[in-house]
C-alpha cells in the first residue's frame, strides 16, 4: 500500500472536487439545452398543427373563389363581356397565389427530402429578374406599387452561373413579400451588382419593417408574425426558410437590414457556380475500403 | 473492382445537404471536409444510400434538412426501408468529419461533433459501422458504388 501524506490527500480530493464541479456544470449545461430542445419540439407540435388550419384555409379558398368566378362568367350575358375582364383577373389573382404557394410548399419538401440539386447553366441576370417582376405585375398594380430594377455594373455582358429556378424561387419570395408588407402607393426597388466573383441582389421595400428582435424567427418555417385570424397577410410563413436554405444550396450569404415601422432591405449574395465535374480520376493516392476493412 | 465496371455505372455528384439512395447501380460521388458521409449498405438486397451532412445537430430553426446529421442520418435510414431494405442488413460505414480548419473549442469541432452524431445515431439504430476513414486535418474525396457498397477514397487538401 502507498503511503501518502496528508496535503498530497487534500490535493488529491482538492481535485476530485473540482472534476466534480466540472462535470455538475457540464449537467447544468447539457439540461438547459435539453430544455430548451423541448420547448421547440413543443413549439413545433403547435406550430404543424396551425400550419395545417392555416394551408387548408389557403388551399381551399382560392379554388372555391376559382370555382364561383369561372361559374359567373360561364353566366355572363353576351352583351355584358366587358364584365368578363374583371371577373378573368380575379382569377388570375387566385391562381397566381395558389401556384406561388405550391412552389413553395414543393420546394420546402424537396429541401427536406435531400434530393434539391444545383442545375448550373449560364444565366441572363437582367432577364431573369425583369422576368420575376413581370410575374408580379397585377399583384403589384393592385396595391399601386412602382417596382423599379436598376443594375449597378456596367459589365456588357450579364452571364453568370447559377440556377436559374432557383435563383427564380429566391426573389419571387423576396418580391412577394415586399409586396406583401408594402404600403399603398409605395415603391420597391430591386439593385444587383457584381463584386468579383459575386453577385449581389438588394430587394427594398418601404413597408411596415420587421424589429431586430424578429430577425431570426422570420427565418423559422411556418412562423408568421403577424398570426392573427384577421392577418391580411396571407401565406403560410415558409418563404423565408425557403429563401435561405436555397441561398445555402447556392453558397451563398443572405442579410436582413430593416427596422420597425422603417421598410426592409433583403441582400443576398451567391458566388458563381463553377461547372462540377462529374468524374472520379483514379491514381496511385487512393484506398480502397472493401468489406474487411474495418 | 476493375475500371470497366466503373465506367458503366452512372455518375452521380453527391452535393452537401443531400441524400441519394438508389436500387440501380450508381457510382457516388462527394467530397467532404469536416461534412460527414454516411453510407448505408443491403448486403442482401445489394441497395445503397450515401448522405452528406454539414452540422450535427438541427437545432428546431430553419427547414429541417439533412444538412443535419440527426435528420440525415433517420431520413437515410428511412428511404433504405422504403426501397426494401431491413435493418438487421444493413451496414455502415463513415467518412469525413476531418478538422479542415483548426479549433482546440469543443463546440466548434465541428468534424468532430459529426463523427460522434453518426456513431451515437447508428448505435441507437442498432446498425454496424464496417468500415470508416474518419476525423484527421485532410478532406477526403470519396466514391460510393451503390450496388457493391465499395467505397473508394482519396485525401485531399481542399476543404468544404
Amino acid at each position: 500500500m502507498i503511503k501518502i501524506s496528508d496535503e498530497e490527500l487534500l490535493d488529491e480530493l482538492k481535485r476530485r472536487f473540482e472534476e466534480n464541479k466540472k462535470t455538475v456544470s457540464e449537467l447544468h449545461r447539457l439540461n438547459s439545452t435539453l430544455t430548451e430542445v423541448n420547448k421547440k419540439l413543443s413549439d413545433a407540435e403547435s406550430m404543424k398543427s396551425h400550419f395545417i388550419s392555416n394551408i387548408s384555409n389557403e388551399m381551399i379558398n382560392p379554388f372555391t373563389s376559382i370555382l364561383a368566378l369561372s361559374k359567373s362568367i360561364l353566366e355572363v350575358e353576351k352583351e355584358n363581356w366587358k364584365k368578363v375582364t374583371s371577373l378573368v383577373s380575379l382569377i388570375h389573382t387566385e391562381a397566381f397565389n395558389l401556384d406561388f404557394q405550391f412552389k413553395n410548399i414543393f420546394a420546402a419538401a424537396k429541401i427536406e427530402a435531400g434530393e434539391i440539386y444545383p442545375e448550373i447553366s449560364k444565366v441572363n441576370i437582367e432577364g431573369v429578374i425583369n422576368e420575376v417582376i413581370d410575374s408580379f405585375k397585377y399583384e403589384a398594380k393592385q396595391k399601386k406599387l412602382t417596382v423599379t430594377f436598376k443594375t449597378k455594373t456596367k459589365a456588357k455582358s450579364f452571364y453568370f452561373k447559377t440556377d436559374p429556378e432557383k435563383l427564380k424561387l429566391i426573389l419571387s419570395n423576396l418580391l412577394s413579400n415586399a409586396i406583401k408588407f408594402s404600403n399603398e402607393n409605395g415603391k420597391i426597388e430591386i439593385e444587383n451588382n457584381f463584386v468579383k466573383d459575386k453577385m449581389i441582389v438588394e430587394v427594398r421595400d418601404y413597408g411596415q419593417g420587421i424589429s431586430k428582435e424578429n430577425h431570426e424567427i422570420i427565418l423559422d418555417r411556418f412562423k408568421k408574425l403577424d398570426t392573427g385570424i384577421n392577418s391580411i397577410n396571407r401565406g403560410h410563413g415558409l418563404g423565408l426558410s425557403v429563401i435561405k436554405a436555397t441561398i445555402d444550396l447556392l453558397e451563398g450569404e443572405f442579410e436582413i437590414d430593416s427596422k420597425l415601422e422603417n421598410g426592409a432591405t433583403f441582400t443576398f449574395s451567391i458566388p458563381e457556380s463553377e461547372a462540377v465535374s462529374e468524374g472520379f480520376t483514379i491514381d496511385g493516392n487512393e484506398l480502397l475500403f472493401e468489406e474487411e476493412i474495418s | 473492382m476493375n475500371n470497366n465496371t466503373i465506367t458503366t455505372k452512372v455518375n452521380h455528384f453527391l452535393y452537401p445537404s443531400a441524400l441519394f439512395a438508389s436500387k440501380e447501380p450508381y457510382l457516388v460521388t462527394t467530397i467532404l471536409g469536416s461534412c460527414v458521409a454516411v453510407c448505408f449498405w443491403d448486403k442482401i438486397k445489394k441497395v445503397g444510400g450515401i448522405n452528406h451532412y454539414m452540422l450535427p445537430l438541427w437545432n428546431g430553426q430553419g427547414l429541417a434538412s439533412p444538412k443535419y446529421g440527426n435528420i440525415a442520418i433517420n431520413k437515410l435510414h428511412e428511404k433504405m426501408l422504403q426501397l426494401g431494405s431491413t435493418k438487421e442488413n444493413l451496414q455502415a460505414k463513415i467518412f469525413g468529419g476531418g478538422e479542415v480548419i483548426e479549433t482546440t473549442v469543443y463546440q466548434y469541432s465541428i468534424g468532430q461533433r459529426n463523427i460522434e452524431i453518426a456513431e451515437n445515431t447508428l448505435r441507437e439504430l442498432n446498425i454496424n459501422i464496417v468500415a470508416s476513414s474518419i476525423g484527421g486535418k485532410k478532406g477526403r474525396k470519396i466514391l460510393f458504388d451503390t450496388s457493391t457498397g465499395e467505397v473508394r477514397l482519396k485525401f485531399i487538401n481542399s476543404s468544404q
